[in-house]
């Protein structure tokens, strides 16, 4: 390889491999012949090709790719099809689990509405390109003799890790630009930056299996968190003997909620409130010392008071009382978590430090909530985003406007609120380029469509985001030849960006592929985990790379904490949960027609949109399961049929994310509705997050019944012994053995 | 299969159970799944989806009743009583989730009623479904105290798979036509599977080398699955399974109508036991602080 002109700490830095301590071991190139490598040759059928073994699967390890969590893949080709994914055991993040989107990858990949060329607006209509052609056209736009100014071109992708996004933020430091946007609407970022404040760590390690008793304040961890598979494996631990024990306290049930030994149903806005209350039980009732707290938090404990607050956040004193003796008996041992529904409220950060309160309190930091890895090469950690994404993106818009945006992964048309104008204000951006596998709200708008691999045909190396027992590399690599042959991995685009830009650094490099497995060849051995020299077939055979982390210590630092009640607002009485689901998640797999037929979790419902209402709110409205309701916010209306039960909060009404497409593909289009269209454009005190669970609504009766289609014929079991519960006395009879 | 074999081993069978169970068996294949694990996410479903070249039938035929899902997860809501008449404003408890599958019953209602013999036992135990036999005469399904068999009301083969979802088949099994009734296998294709390998290599097959789809995938391990019968090679250091471990810890027998447990207490039951379906599931209950 000629890399005549770069140093070796140069070349270190190019192949992500920079970072604290990284020294170059022994030189490895690979030497096998892959299947990427594999040259078209004419080649009788009698001799089948190397990987295809009649009969007999062959397994490839990979990563998944359906969330931003990374869990490790293996899946098993036959005849070169990829036909099942099942879980890498070797993957700290899943240990051999997947969950059911996981399953679902591959429903993405076959999906009959992938796109197959490269495609270019004119006069209105996406017409065929060539590649070649469509590169040209980008570096018109881009390239060095375009002229770009940096500050005019913006970059809005979903989460990104690895060597794409150590790629692609060399290409936008080549263009200039500090405008990636990294957006998720299904998100921990607020609570990220709590985290931050409060231990000096976004991402410190909740050690679910470890702790005796959780209270989860709004936090899905076993559905929508940061990692469901991973907190899943967790679970089996902390429900085993001694079982753990689980308080849930929500304004809807989530999956985690679904799963509490005691589910509390709170007044959207109130968790700070009931969290200080949980503390000043604590403090007051089981002596537990709050002197370690500033005297600020100290007094602002001591004065809730318990029967006033259980009047404001609708929770009775009751349970605050018995989820604080778990709480009290389990110091040291117990993770009070926040997120979801709670941290996104405009008082959603307060929130947060109202829960990381009572975990200083109890002891939990540095016992079960333990520091994140110190991990090892910086350019390629993961990059999590929010909603701060689009809206930064939207005000890069309005302040002077942008010359060229790149979309990948993310669809902002879909999940932006309509409130934010998001779609007209496309317009004014004279060139869009969409990096996409399907058609989607985006791409309509989009000047260039460019067809990208599925993640089971492409390259990529994945920074899980957040980590298990060890830091991981995750590899991804291609489980079967492409599909279509017009079709183009980010990686290599963005490599050949990078060229037109600085061929003399990245002319080495054939392909994304190259790039990698010289990256690979370089790898510094005394940053793997074992000390051992990685080789790039070892590494893809395992699927995770094991590295060197350094050590954290958590220090809790806090100083105080403000909890605000919601507004009152006469008008709109109610607060809007647009839900997300384990399934659809924010939308982007609502074209898949597995996770469409999977019933939804608590309600059952399959291929629709449905509002949760509880019984109260529903005599109110005089409705039904079944019925529809209009529901209307200060920026519009929905309309969708209503699912009534005891899980929700009388204040609140839910409607699934994921529905409500309009250009997504066969199995997306015309189904339900998208809540996210009828959102508030609030943020979260403190923070630059959009407060997705505080849009205050009204509603009213649409019409009689429609078609509500669910799983079931029965929500009750009848009398019959269906699923038998015992309480844990009785479980621990056995050792509580699984 | 002459009538004759057909009435022959079906008296066998009968006997069979009269004299305290059928003891040919090769194997016996079960399951234990933990409620107090399930977090009811779905994962199974999708995974025997995925597995078992089930249908996607879309929304007017799941209305209908007419989906495939082989493994679903029924969810029921129970309203914590309060006393002195009073019900919970709220599920205050969640959700109780149960995974239903075949329940591979060894005294199958589904068994006796085909006639065209299509549904029949194996010699490892497992209610087995000849396709091409079958003629849909549905009185399997209407016999099936779960409601677990599923029936091919039209050709989905037709419109289930537009290309390219066609090239995700499974080609270890088929896809079922209209008129044809199906039912969860435990996979049966990966027990055959096993079972040469086991063969080739001359020994015989050990715990935990294979696993059906939804057992794999299970994010929190809650489905356990595996050989109910002790034919394991003596010398391993494991001659037992881990589904025999559980049901005999739990105290669940095989061939009993009304288990008889020295301790009451002690989880784990078999759902409708008392129709004496015999099922070769065990579920542990759930548990929940009260």
């Amino acid at each position: 390889m000629g890399l005549k002109n770069i140093n070796r700490r140069g070349f270190l830095k190019l192949m992500g491999w920079s970072g604290v301590g990284a020294t170059v071991a022994g030189c490895d190139m690979p030497t096998t012949v892959t299947l990427e490598e594999g040259k078209e040759t004419v080649t009788s059928y009698l001799v089948p090709e190397e990987y295809a073994i009649p009969g007999i699967g062959v397994w490839y390890s990979s990563t998944c790719r359906q969330c931003p969590a990374g869990c490790g893949l293996h899946g098993r080709v036959r005849e070169g099809r990829i036909l099942k994914l099942e879980g890498n055991p070797d993957s700290p993040i899943n240990a051999g689990k997947l969950c059911q989107m996981g399953q679902a990858g591959l429903q993405g990949h076959y999906n009959p509405d992938r796109l197959r060329t490269p495609k270019v607006r004119k006069d209105g209509k996406l017409v065929d390109i060539t590649w070649a052609e469509a590169l040209d056209l980008i570096d018109q736009h881009v390239g060095a003799s375009s002229g770009l100014n940096g500050a005019r071109f913006a970059w809005v992708s979903d989460s990104v890790s690895g060597h794409q996004a150590m790629l692609i933020d060399n290409l936008m430091s080549a263009l200039g630009s500090k405008n990636l946007f990294i957006h998720e609407v299904v998100n921990s970022e607020v609570a990220r930056s709590v985290n931050q404040a409060v231990l000096g760590d976004a991402t410190p390690r909740y050690q679910i299996g470890k702790a005796h008793a959780i209270l989860s304040i709004g936090n899905d961890f076993l559905g929508t968190g940061d990692s469901p598979v991973h907190a899943s494996t967790e679970y089996t631990e902390f429900r085993s003997s001694p079982r753990g024990v689980l308080g849930v306290v929500e304004p809807k049930m989530t999956l985690t909620g679904a799963n509490a030994d005691l589910w509390m149903a709170i007044r959207p806005g109130t968790e700070g409130v009931f969290a200080l209350s949980v503390a000043n039980v604590l403090a007051t009732k089981h002596k537990m010392a709050i002197d370690m707290l500033p005297k600020a938090i100290q007094t602002a404990i001591m004065k809730r008071n318990l029967n006033e607050d259980a009047r404001l956040t609708g929770v009775s004193g009751n349970h605050v009382i018995r989820v604080a003796k778990w709480l009290s008996s389990n110091p040291g041992r117990s993770i009070v978590m926040v997120g979801g529904t709670a941290e996104g409220q405009v008082n959603g950060y307060q929130n947060g430090v109202a829960a990381m309160v009572l975990n200083v309190m109890l002891g939990n930091v540095g016992k079960t909530i333990v520091a994140s890895h110190e991990f090892p090469f910086p350019q390629l950690e993961h990059r999590a985003g929010g909603t701060a994404g689009l809206l930064d993106f939207v005000k890069a818009i309005d302040n002077g406007g942008l010359d060229v945006a790149f979309f990948s992964g993310a669809n902002p048309v879909y999940t932006a609120p309509a409130a934010l104008g998001l779609k007209d204000k496309l317009a004014s951006i004279p060139f869009k380029v969409s990096f996409t596998q399907f058609d989607d709200e985006t791409s309509q708008l989009a000047d260039l469509v460019l067809p990208i691999l599925s993640p089971m045909e492409d390259w990529a190396t994945i920074v899980p985001k957040v980590q298990g027992e060890e830091a991981v590399i995750s590899m991804q690599q291609p489980v079967m030849e492409p599909l279509y042959a017009d079709t183009r991995g980010l990686g290599d685009i963005v490599l050949d960006l990078l060229k037109k830009r600085d061929g003399a650094t990245y002319g080495n490099y054939d392909s994304y592929y190259a790039y990698l497995s010289q990256a690979f060849a370089s790898f510094p051995a005394n940053m793997a985990a074992d000390g051992k020299a990685v080789t790039w077939n070892d590494a893809l055979a395992k699927g995770v790379i094991a590295v060197k982390t350094g050590e954290k210590q958590l220090k809790a630092k806090l100083d105080q904490v403000a909890v605000a009640l919601p507004e009152e607002n006469a008008e709109y009485p109610l607060t809007l949960i647009p839900t997300p689901r384990l399934g659809l998640w924010d939308g982007r797999h609502a074209n898949i027609p597995w996770l469409q037929e999977a019933p939804d979790q608590i309600s059952k419902v399959v291929w629709d949109s449905w509002a949760e209402i509880h019984p109260n709110l529903a005599k109110q409205l005089g409705v039904e399961t079944g019925d529809a309701i209009k529901i209307t916010s200060a920026q519009g209306a929905i309309d969708v049929k209503v699912y009534v039960f005891k899980g929700i909060h009388p204040d609140a009404i839910a409607v699934p994310l994921g529905q409500g497409h309009k250009g997504y593909g066969r199995y997306a289009d015309g189904r339900g509705v998208n809540p996210l269209e009828i959102l508030d454009t609030a943020t979260v005190d403190g923070t630059n997050e959009l407060a997705l669970y505080s849009t205050r609504v009204k509603v009213e009766k649409a019409r009689n019944k429609d078609t509500l289609v669910m799983m079931g014929d029965h929500d009750v079991q009848m009398g019959r012994k269906m699923v038998s519960t015992v309480t844990p006395d009785v479980f621990e009879l056995t050792g509580g053995e699984a | 299969m002459s009538l004759q074999n057909l009435l022959q081993d079906w008296s066998r069978y009968r006997r069979g159970r009269e004299e305290g169970g059928f003891h040919n068996y090769e194997h016996m294949w079960g399951m234990s799944i933990d409620l107090n694990l399930c977090i009811g996410c779905n994962a199974c479903s999708v995974a025997c989806y995925a597995e078992n070249n089930l249908a996607v039938v879309g929304k007017d035929k799941y209305e209908k009743h007419q989906a495939m899902h082989w493994m679903r997860i029924e969810r029921y809501w129970d309203e914590p009583d309060l006393g002195e008449g009073r019900v919970s404003e709220y599920q205050q408890h969640g959700a109780s989730f149960l995974p239903m599958n075949c329940q591979q019953c060894n005294a199958a209602t589904c068994e006796p009623v085909c006639p065209v013999a299509a549904t029949y036992h194996t010699p490892d135990g497992l209610n087995a479904q000849v396709y091409n036999r079958c003629i849909g005469s549905r009185y399997c399904s209407n016999n099936c105290p779960y409601r677990l068999r599923y029936f091919n009301f039209y050709s989905y083969y037709e419109d289930s798979w537009p290309e390219p979802l066609n090239l995700q088949l499974n080609p270890d099994l088929s896809v079922r036509d209209k008129g044809v009734m199906e039912k969860c296998t435990f996979c049966i294709q990966r027990i055959r599977v096993a079972k040469d390998k086991a063969q080739r290599e001359h020994r015989v097959l050990q715990d935990g080398e294979f696993t059906t789809a939804c057992a794999q995938t299970c994010p929190t391990s809650a489905i356990v699955f595996g050989d109910m019968l002790k034919m394991y090679d003596p010398n391993s250091t494991n001659p037992s399974s881990k589904v025999i471990e559980l049901w005999e810890k739990h105290q669940v027998e095989l061939g009993v109508t009304e288990q008889e447990k020295h301790n009451p207490k002690i989880r784990g039951y078999r759902v409708l036991e008392h129709l004496n379906t015999d099922p070769c599931i065990m579920f542990l209950d759930r548990v929940r602080e009260v």
